[in-house]
Protein backbone atom coordinates (compact mmCIF):
# COMPACT_ATOMS: atom_id res chain seq x y z
CA UNK A 1 0.00 0.00 0.00
CA UNK A 2 3.15 1.94 -0.15
CA UNK A 3 1.94 4.05 -2.89
CA UNK A 4 -1.52 4.93 -2.33
CA UNK A 5 -2.36 8.67 -2.59
CA UNK A 6 -4.84 9.98 0.25
CA UNK A 7 -6.60 12.82 -1.66
CA UNK A 8 -6.78 15.75 0.64
CA UNK A 9 -9.12 18.42 -0.32
CA UNK A 10 -6.92 21.31 1.42
CA UNK A 11 -3.74 20.27 0.54
CA UNK A 12 -4.81 20.68 -3.51
CA UNK A 13 -6.30 23.49 -3.09
CA UNK A 14 -3.28 24.90 -1.12
CA UNK A 15 -0.86 23.52 -3.84
CA UNK A 16 -2.78 24.85 -6.27
CA UNK A 17 -2.71 28.90 -5.51
CA UNK A 18 1.01 28.16 -4.36
CA UNK A 19 1.47 27.92 -8.22
CA UNK A 20 -0.84 30.15 -9.45
CA UNK A 21 0.89 32.13 -6.99
CA UNK A 22 4.22 32.07 -8.28
CA UNK A 23 3.39 31.94 -12.07
CA UNK A 24 1.65 28.45 -13.22
CA UNK A 25 -1.89 30.40 -13.59
CA UNK A 26 -2.99 27.85 -16.50
CA UNK A 27 -2.45 24.49 -14.19
CA UNK A 28 -6.40 24.44 -13.52
CA UNK A 29 -6.92 23.51 -17.31
CA UNK A 30 -4.91 20.88 -17.76
CA UNK A 31 -6.76 17.25 -19.15
CA UNK A 32 -3.51 15.25 -18.06
CA UNK A 33 -3.02 14.16 -21.93
CA UNK A 34 0.72 14.29 -22.06
CA UNK A 35 1.57 16.13 -24.91
CA UNK A 36 3.71 17.96 -23.03
CA UNK A 37 5.80 15.54 -21.72
CA UNK A 38 5.76 13.60 -25.46
CA UNK A 39 7.58 16.71 -26.71
CA UNK A 40 9.89 17.48 -23.76
CA UNK A 41 13.48 17.05 -23.70
CA UNK A 42 13.56 16.61 -20.28
CA UNK A 43 11.56 13.97 -19.74
CA UNK A 44 13.32 12.06 -23.14
CA UNK A 45 16.48 12.63 -21.08
CA UNK A 46 15.02 11.07 -17.67
CA UNK A 47 13.50 13.96 -15.69
CA UNK A 48 10.53 12.26 -15.08
CA UNK A 49 8.65 14.89 -12.61
CA UNK A 50 8.01 17.81 -15.19
CA UNK A 51 4.92 18.62 -17.28
CA UNK A 52 2.50 16.47 -17.03
CA UNK A 53 3.91 14.65 -14.10
CA UNK A 54 4.56 17.52 -12.21
CA UNK A 55 1.36 18.98 -12.86
CA UNK A 56 -0.45 15.65 -12.00
CA UNK A 57 1.51 15.23 -8.26
CA UNK A 58 0.15 19.48 -7.64
CA UNK A 59 -3.14 18.14 -8.65
CA UNK A 60 -3.13 15.17 -6.45
CA UNK A 61 -2.03 18.08 -3.72
CA UNK A 62 1.84 16.62 -3.30
CA UNK A 63 3.18 19.74 -3.62
CA UNK A 64 4.60 19.25 -0.26
CA UNK A 65 6.22 16.00 -0.52
CA UNK A 66 8.16 16.61 -4.03
CA UNK A 67 10.01 19.44 -2.85
CA UNK A 68 13.22 18.29 -3.42
CA UNK A 69 12.15 16.59 -6.80
CA UNK A 70 15.23 17.59 -9.15
CA UNK A 71 13.54 17.18 -12.29
CA UNK A 72 12.39 20.60 -12.38
CA UNK A 73 16.38 21.48 -12.33
CA UNK A 74 16.84 18.89 -15.82
CA UNK A 75 13.94 21.65 -17.52
CA UNK A 76 15.63 23.24 -20.52
CA UNK A 77 12.87 26.11 -20.40
CA UNK A 78 12.39 25.47 -24.26
CA UNK A 79 8.55 26.07 -24.32
CA UNK A 80 7.88 23.11 -26.68
CA UNK A 81 5.39 21.90 -24.16
CA UNK A 82 3.48 25.30 -24.50
CA UNK A 83 3.81 25.35 -27.83
CA UNK A 84 2.11 22.33 -28.27
CA UNK A 85 -0.27 22.13 -24.89
CA UNK A 86 -3.78 22.19 -26.57
CA UNK A 87 -5.40 23.63 -23.77
CA UNK A 88 -3.53 26.64 -22.80
CA UNK A 89 -2.06 25.45 -19.68
CA UNK A 90 1.42 26.84 -20.79
CA UNK A 91 3.25 23.56 -18.90
CA UNK A 92 6.62 25.58 -18.74
CA UNK A 93 5.21 28.12 -16.17
CA UNK A 94 4.17 25.95 -13.84
CA UNK A 95 7.78 23.89 -13.89
CA UNK A 96 9.10 27.49 -13.01
CA UNK A 97 6.35 28.37 -10.50
CA UNK A 98 7.41 25.06 -9.43
CA UNK A 99 10.77 26.02 -9.27
CA UNK A 100 10.30 29.15 -7.47
CA UNK A 101 8.32 27.45 -4.68
CA UNK A 102 11.67 24.92 -4.33
CA UNK A 103 14.19 27.96 -4.59
CA UNK A 104 11.98 29.66 -2.15
CA UNK A 105 12.74 27.55 0.55
CA UNK A 106 16.63 27.08 -0.83
CA UNK A 107 15.49 23.53 -2.13
CA UNK A 108 18.41 23.65 -4.96
CA UNK A 109 21.52 22.50 -5.77
CA UNK A 110 24.83 24.30 -3.97
CA UNK A 111 26.28 24.64 -7.57
CA UNK A 112 23.52 26.57 -8.75
CA UNK A 113 24.44 29.08 -6.17
CA UNK A 114 27.16 30.43 -7.55
CA UNK A 115 25.38 31.92 -10.66
CA UNK A 116 23.67 33.75 -8.00
CA UNK A 117 26.71 35.22 -6.86
CA UNK A 118 28.05 35.84 -10.22
CA UNK A 119 24.89 37.54 -11.26
CA UNK A 120 25.19 39.64 -8.30
CA UNK A 121 29.06 40.46 -8.31
CA UNK A 122 29.27 40.83 -11.93
CA UNK A 123 25.90 41.00 -13.71
CA UNK A 124 27.09 38.15 -15.21
CA UNK A 125 26.01 34.09 -14.04
CA UNK A 126 28.47 33.14 -16.41
CA UNK A 127 31.67 35.22 -16.29
CA UNK A 128 35.78 34.42 -17.02
CA UNK A 129 38.46 36.39 -16.87
CA UNK A 130 38.09 36.71 -20.88
CA UNK A 131 40.06 39.55 -21.36
CA UNK A 132 43.25 37.56 -23.24
CA UNK A 133 40.86 35.72 -25.07
CA UNK A 134 39.22 38.80 -26.35
CA UNK A 135 42.05 40.73 -27.14
CA UNK A 136 43.49 37.16 -29.09
CA UNK A 137 40.73 37.81 -31.72
CA UNK A 138 40.87 41.75 -31.55
CA UNK A 139 38.54 42.94 -29.69
CA UNK A 140 38.55 45.33 -26.06
CA UNK A 141 39.35 43.48 -23.88
CA UNK A 142 36.71 44.66 -21.73
CA UNK A 143 33.09 43.80 -22.87
CA UNK A 144 31.13 46.71 -22.72
CA UNK A 145 28.75 45.05 -20.27
CA UNK A 146 28.19 45.37 -16.34
CA UNK A 147 30.96 42.98 -16.05
CA UNK A 148 33.83 46.05 -15.62
CA UNK A 149 31.17 48.80 -15.00
CA UNK A 150 30.78 49.82 -11.50
CA UNK A 151 27.53 52.01 -12.16
CA UNK A 152 26.20 49.00 -13.36
CA UNK A 153 26.82 46.62 -11.20
CA UNK A 154 24.94 48.71 -8.50
CA UNK A 155 21.78 48.59 -10.49
CA UNK A 156 21.52 45.32 -10.63
CA UNK A 157 22.79 44.80 -6.78
CA UNK A 158 19.68 47.08 -6.16
CA UNK A 159 17.12 45.08 -8.28
CA UNK A 160 18.13 41.37 -6.42
CA UNK A 161 18.77 42.92 -3.05
CA UNK A 162 15.28 44.34 -2.72
CA UNK A 163 13.42 41.42 -3.68
CA UNK A 164 12.85 37.70 -2.51
CA UNK A 165 16.03 36.98 -3.79
CA UNK A 166 17.68 39.18 -0.91
CA UNK A 167 15.86 38.45 1.72
CA UNK A 168 16.37 34.42 0.74
CA UNK A 169 19.98 35.42 2.27
CA UNK A 170 22.02 34.35 -0.68
CA UNK A 171 24.40 37.52 -1.55
CA UNK B 1 21.53 52.29 -42.66
CA UNK B 2 19.26 50.13 -40.30
CA UNK B 3 20.93 50.15 -36.45
CA UNK B 4 20.47 47.92 -34.03
CA UNK B 5 21.56 47.55 -30.30
CA UNK B 6 23.51 44.94 -29.29
CA UNK B 7 23.02 42.58 -26.66
CA UNK B 8 25.85 40.71 -25.94
CA UNK B 9 24.74 38.40 -22.93
CA UNK B 10 27.07 36.26 -20.95
CA UNK B 11 28.34 33.15 -23.13
CA UNK B 12 29.42 34.78 -26.20
CA UNK B 13 31.74 38.08 -24.99
CA UNK B 14 33.12 35.95 -22.22
CA UNK B 15 33.34 32.00 -23.65
CA UNK B 16 33.49 32.81 -27.36
CA UNK B 17 34.55 36.63 -28.21
CA UNK B 18 35.38 35.09 -31.80
CA UNK B 19 31.78 34.75 -32.21
CA UNK B 20 31.43 38.76 -31.06
CA UNK B 21 33.64 39.67 -33.42
CA UNK B 22 32.02 37.98 -36.06
CA UNK B 23 28.80 39.82 -35.60
CA UNK B 24 30.96 42.80 -35.44
CA UNK B 25 32.37 41.95 -38.62
CA UNK B 26 29.43 41.00 -40.83
CA UNK B 27 26.73 43.28 -39.82
CA UNK B 28 28.19 46.48 -41.30
CA UNK B 29 29.22 44.72 -44.31
CA UNK B 30 25.52 43.84 -44.48
CA UNK B 31 24.04 47.11 -44.18
CA UNK B 32 23.25 47.14 -40.54
CA UNK B 33 24.34 49.17 -37.42
CA UNK B 34 25.37 47.57 -34.35
CA UNK B 35 25.58 49.98 -31.08
CA UNK B 36 27.23 49.15 -28.06
CA UNK B 37 24.30 48.90 -24.36
CA UNK B 38 26.68 49.93 -22.18
CA UNK B 39 26.18 48.17 -19.04
CA UNK B 40 24.33 45.50 -20.37
CA UNK B 41 24.12 42.37 -17.32
CA UNK B 42 22.57 38.77 -17.91
CA UNK B 43 19.40 38.85 -19.10
CA UNK B 44 18.95 37.05 -16.63
CA UNK B 45 19.35 33.28 -17.11
CA UNK B 46 16.97 30.84 -16.84
CA UNK B 47 18.53 29.24 -13.47
CA UNK B 48 18.95 32.79 -11.91
CA UNK B 49 16.08 35.32 -11.41
CA UNK B 50 13.89 33.50 -13.28
CA UNK B 51 13.99 30.24 -11.27
CA UNK B 52 13.10 32.21 -7.95
CA UNK B 53 11.03 35.47 -8.42
CA UNK B 54 9.21 36.56 -12.07
CA UNK B 55 9.27 40.29 -10.82
CA UNK B 56 12.76 40.23 -10.10
CA UNK B 57 13.42 38.80 -13.48
CA UNK B 58 11.25 41.10 -15.35
CA UNK B 59 12.88 44.02 -13.44
CA UNK B 60 16.78 42.63 -14.52
CA UNK B 61 14.78 41.89 -18.17
CA UNK B 62 13.42 45.09 -18.38
CA UNK B 63 16.23 47.36 -17.01
CA UNK B 64 18.33 45.56 -20.33
CA UNK B 65 15.56 46.53 -22.82
CA UNK B 66 15.74 49.92 -21.20
CA UNK B 67 18.93 50.71 -22.60
CA UNK B 68 17.88 50.43 -26.00
CA UNK B 69 15.11 52.18 -25.60
CA UNK B 70 17.14 54.99 -25.03
CA UNK B 71 18.74 54.91 -27.68
CA UNK B 72 15.43 54.28 -29.65
CA UNK B 73 16.76 51.02 -30.90
CA UNK B 74 15.28 47.88 -31.20
CA UNK B 75 17.45 44.97 -29.50
CA UNK B 76 19.43 42.28 -31.22
CA UNK B 77 21.03 39.57 -29.52
CA UNK B 78 23.19 36.88 -30.85
CA UNK B 79 22.20 34.14 -27.87
CA UNK B 80 18.79 32.13 -27.57
CA UNK B 81 18.52 32.22 -24.04
CA UNK B 82 18.29 35.93 -24.12
CA UNK B 83 16.42 35.87 -26.45
CA UNK B 84 13.90 33.59 -24.90
CA UNK B 85 14.10 35.69 -21.42
CA UNK B 86 14.19 39.07 -22.79
CA UNK B 87 10.99 37.96 -24.93
CA UNK B 88 9.48 36.25 -22.16
CA UNK B 89 9.92 39.14 -19.73
CA UNK B 90 8.61 41.88 -22.15
CA UNK B 91 5.52 39.40 -22.50
CA UNK B 92 4.56 39.07 -19.12
CA UNK B 93 5.00 42.85 -18.37
CA UNK B 94 3.13 43.69 -21.28
CA UNK B 95 0.46 41.59 -20.27
CA UNK B 96 0.39 42.89 -17.20
CA UNK B 97 -0.14 46.17 -16.32
CA UNK B 98 0.00 45.36 -12.32
CA UNK B 99 2.92 43.60 -13.41
CA UNK B 100 4.03 46.45 -15.26
CA UNK B 101 3.47 48.85 -12.50
CA UNK B 102 5.69 46.88 -9.62
CA UNK B 103 8.24 46.73 -12.08
CA UNK B 104 8.50 50.29 -13.13
CA UNK B 105 8.63 51.19 -9.38
CA UNK B 106 11.68 48.59 -8.76
CA UNK B 107 13.38 50.63 -11.73
CA UNK B 108 12.83 53.74 -10.56
CA UNK B 109 15.06 53.33 -7.45
CA UNK B 110 17.82 53.07 -10.41
CA UNK B 111 16.40 55.82 -12.61
CA UNK B 112 15.33 54.00 -15.60
CA UNK B 113 11.73 53.57 -16.41
CA UNK B 114 10.56 50.58 -18.82
CA UNK B 115 8.18 51.78 -22.13
CA UNK B 116 7.78 48.93 -24.18
CA UNK B 117 9.13 50.89 -27.40
CA UNK B 118 11.90 48.33 -28.03
CA UNK B 119 11.42 45.17 -29.94
CA UNK B 120 13.52 41.91 -29.57
CA UNK B 121 15.54 40.30 -32.15
CA UNK B 122 17.91 37.39 -32.52
CA UNK B 123 20.52 37.78 -35.29
CA UNK B 124 19.02 35.17 -37.45
CA UNK B 125 15.61 37.13 -37.92
CA UNK B 126 17.63 40.59 -38.57
CA UNK B 127 19.81 38.36 -41.17
CA UNK B 128 16.54 36.67 -41.98
CA UNK B 129 14.51 39.79 -42.80
CA UNK B 130 16.15 43.06 -42.41
CA UNK B 131 19.70 41.69 -44.46
CA UNK B 132 17.49 39.42 -46.78
CA UNK B 133 18.71 36.07 -48.32
CA UNK B 134 19.60 38.09 -51.60
CA UNK B 135 21.75 40.76 -50.04
CA UNK B 136 23.90 37.79 -48.12
CA UNK B 137 24.55 35.92 -51.33
CA UNK B 138 25.60 39.36 -53.89
CA UNK B 139 27.93 40.04 -50.73
CA UNK B 140 29.83 36.70 -50.45
CA UNK B 141 33.42 35.91 -51.59
CA UNK B 142 33.73 32.65 -50.81
CA UNK B 143 30.69 30.16 -52.34
CA UNK B 144 30.31 27.17 -49.95
CA UNK B 145 29.06 25.10 -52.79
CA UNK B 146 29.14 21.58 -52.91
CA UNK B 147 29.80 21.57 -48.56
CA UNK B 148 27.20 19.48 -46.23
CA UNK B 149 26.07 21.49 -43.45
CA UNK B 150 23.81 20.46 -40.27
CA UNK B 151 21.52 22.88 -39.34
CA UNK B 152 21.06 23.03 -35.22
CA UNK B 153 18.38 26.31 -34.41
CA UNK B 154 18.35 25.33 -31.29
CA UNK B 155 15.22 25.85 -28.92
CA UNK B 156 14.68 29.49 -27.51
CA UNK B 157 13.92 31.40 -31.37
CA UNK B 158 10.93 28.47 -32.03
CA UNK B 159 8.98 28.47 -28.65
CA UNK B 160 6.56 29.95 -27.66
CA UNK B 161 5.53 31.52 -31.31
CA UNK B 162 3.19 33.51 -29.41
CA UNK B 163 5.53 35.92 -27.78
CA UNK B 164 8.09 36.44 -31.08
CA UNK B 165 7.64 38.78 -33.79
CA UNK B 166 9.35 36.26 -36.21
CA UNK B 167 7.87 33.16 -36.81
CA UNK B 168 9.06 30.12 -38.36
CA UNK B 169 5.70 28.35 -40.65
CA UNK B 170 6.06 25.60 -38.39
CA UNK B 171 8.36 26.22 -35.25
CA UNK B 172 8.76 22.28 -35.11
CA UNK B 173 10.22 22.17 -38.88
CA UNK B 174 11.85 25.44 -39.09
CA UNK B 175 13.45 26.95 -42.27
CA UNK B 176 15.03 29.79 -41.49
CA UNK B 177 18.61 28.57 -40.40
CA UNK B 178 18.27 26.29 -43.79
CA UNK B 179 17.32 29.36 -46.09
CA UNK B 180 20.43 31.19 -44.49
CA UNK B 181 22.81 28.46 -44.61
CA UNK B 182 21.69 27.48 -48.34
CA UNK B 183 22.59 31.15 -49.33
CA UNK B 184 26.06 30.86 -48.91
CA UNK B 185 26.02 27.73 -51.59
CA UNK B 186 25.97 24.85 -49.36
CA UNK B 187 23.37 22.05 -49.09
CA UNK B 188 21.57 21.18 -45.95
CA UNK B 189 19.80 18.34 -45.84
CA UNK B 190 17.11 17.09 -43.31
CA UNK B 191 17.66 14.89 -40.80
CA UNK B 192 15.28 13.13 -38.98
CA UNK B 193 16.07 14.96 -35.03
CA UNK B 194 16.48 18.42 -36.35
CA UNK B 195 14.63 20.23 -33.93
CA UNK B 196 15.95 18.07 -31.15
CA UNK B 197 17.53 19.58 -28.37
CA UNK B 198 21.34 19.71 -27.69
CA UNK B 199 20.96 18.95 -24.17
CA UNK B 200 22.96 22.26 -23.19
CA UNK B 201 21.19 24.82 -20.71
CA UNK B 202 20.05 23.60 -16.83
CA UNK B 203 20.18 20.15 -17.91
CA UNK B 204 23.48 19.87 -18.30
CA UNK B 205 24.97 21.30 -15.59
CA UNK B 206 22.21 19.30 -13.47
CA UNK B 207 23.36 15.83 -14.58
CA UNK B 208 25.99 15.99 -17.61
CA UNK B 209 25.61 12.49 -18.55
CA UNK B 210 21.77 12.94 -18.66
CA UNK B 211 22.69 15.90 -21.15
CA UNK B 212 24.63 14.14 -22.94
CA UNK B 213 22.78 11.21 -23.53
CA UNK B 214 20.76 13.69 -25.47
CA UNK B 215 23.23 15.33 -27.51
CA UNK B 216 24.93 11.92 -28.75
CA UNK B 217 21.47 11.05 -30.15
CA UNK B 218 21.18 14.47 -31.77
CA UNK B 219 24.94 13.82 -33.13
CA UNK B 220 24.63 10.31 -34.24
CA UNK B 221 21.59 11.40 -35.91
CA UNK B 222 23.27 13.94 -38.12
CA UNK B 223 26.30 12.11 -38.73
CA UNK B 224 24.76 8.61 -40.04
CA UNK B 225 21.56 10.65 -41.57
CA UNK B 226 23.42 13.10 -43.23
CA UNK B 227 27.43 13.23 -42.72
CA UNK B 228 27.65 16.85 -42.80
CA UNK B 229 31.21 18.63 -43.63
CA UNK B 230 29.95 20.93 -40.64
CA UNK B 231 27.14 22.02 -38.49
CA UNK B 232 25.97 25.26 -38.27
CA UNK B 233 23.92 27.11 -34.95
CA UNK B 234 22.38 30.25 -34.44
CA UNK B 235 22.35 29.16 -30.47
CA UNK B 236 25.51 30.21 -28.48
CA UNK B 237 24.39 27.10 -26.20
CA UNK B 238 24.14 24.84 -28.84
CA UNK B 239 27.87 25.76 -30.24
CA UNK B 240 29.40 25.16 -26.61
CA UNK B 241 27.57 21.91 -26.54
CA UNK B 242 28.50 20.77 -30.06
CA UNK B 243 32.04 22.17 -29.73
CA UNK B 244 33.09 21.02 -25.72
CA UNK B 245 31.23 17.34 -26.00
CA UNK B 246 32.07 15.69 -29.20
CA UNK B 247 36.00 15.68 -27.63
CA UNK B 248 34.29 14.02 -24.42
CA UNK B 249 32.57 10.99 -26.42
CA UNK B 250 35.60 10.42 -28.97
CA UNK B 251 37.68 10.08 -25.97
CA UNK B 252 35.20 7.82 -24.12
CA UNK B 253 34.73 5.58 -27.26
CA UNK B 254 31.62 6.65 -27.95
CA UNK B 255 32.53 8.49 -31.58
CA UNK B 256 34.91 7.67 -33.63
CA UNK B 257 34.91 11.26 -35.70
CA UNK B 258 34.29 14.89 -34.78
CA UNK B 259 32.40 17.31 -37.15
CA UNK B 260 33.74 21.22 -37.27
CA UNK B 261 30.95 23.66 -35.50
CA UNK B 262 30.50 26.91 -36.16
CA UNK B 263 28.24 29.54 -34.79
CA UNK B 264 26.46 30.82 -38.46
CA UNK B 265 28.12 33.95 -38.67
CA UNK B 266 31.00 32.41 -38.52
CA UNK B 267 30.88 30.70 -41.52
CA UNK B 268 29.11 33.58 -43.19
CA UNK B 269 31.99 35.85 -41.79
CA UNK B 270 34.30 33.01 -43.61
CA UNK B 271 32.33 33.44 -46.78
CA UNK B 272 32.97 36.91 -46.76
CA UNK B 273 36.59 36.78 -46.30
CA UNK B 274 36.97 37.66 -43.01
CA UNK B 275 40.25 36.61 -41.18
CA UNK B 276 39.27 32.95 -39.53
CA UNK B 277 41.97 34.35 -36.09
CA UNK B 278 39.63 36.84 -35.66
CA UNK B 279 35.99 35.55 -36.26
CA UNK B 280 36.62 31.37 -35.64
CA UNK B 281 39.02 30.76 -33.80
CA UNK B 282 38.23 29.28 -30.46
CA UNK B 283 36.84 25.59 -30.54
CA UNK B 284 38.12 22.47 -28.85
CA UNK B 285 36.73 20.62 -31.62
CA UNK B 286 39.05 20.85 -34.80
CA UNK B 287 37.74 23.02 -37.47
CA UNK B 288 40.97 24.21 -39.38
CA UNK B 289 40.67 21.79 -42.42
CA UNK B 290 37.11 23.27 -43.37
CA UNK B 291 38.08 26.95 -42.84
CA UNK B 292 40.78 26.57 -44.88
CA UNK B 293 38.73 24.56 -47.31
CA UNK B 294 36.00 27.97 -46.84
CA UNK B 295 38.57 30.26 -48.08
CA UNK B 296 40.28 28.14 -50.93
CA UNK B 297 41.19 30.16 -53.86
CA UNK B 298 39.00 27.82 -55.68
CA UNK B 299 36.11 28.99 -53.92
CA UNK B 300 36.81 32.87 -55.15
CA UNK B 301 33.41 33.85 -56.56
CA UNK B 302 34.54 35.92 -59.53
CA UNK B 303 33.10 39.46 -60.07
Amino acid sequence: MSDYIKLDSDKISEGVKTIMDLGGHGILKCVQCGACSAVCPGVKAGFPVLCRLLIKKVLNGQLEEIIEESSSWGCQACNRCTEICPQGVRPQEVVFAFRRYQANDLAVSTSAMTSQMNLHSYGHAVFTDARELRQKVGLPPEPPTSAYNEKAQKEIQTLLEKGPMGELGIF
Amino acid sequence: MEKFGLYLGCNIPFKAPDIEQSFRKVFPVLGVDLEDLEGATCCPAWGTAPSFDLDTWCAISSRNITLAEEKNLNLMTGCNSCFGVLSEAKHFIEDDPARKKRVNQSLSEIGRQFKGSTDIYHVSHVLYESVGLEKIKESLVYSLDGLKAAIQPGCHTLWPSDVYHVKEKNPFFPTILKELTQALGAEVPHYSRLEFCCGMGGMRSTDAEKSLKLFTDKLLSMKEEIDPDFIVTTCSSCFLQFDMSQPILKERGVIDFTIPVFYYTQVLALALGFDPAQVAAISQTPRDEVIAEIQSEKRKIQK
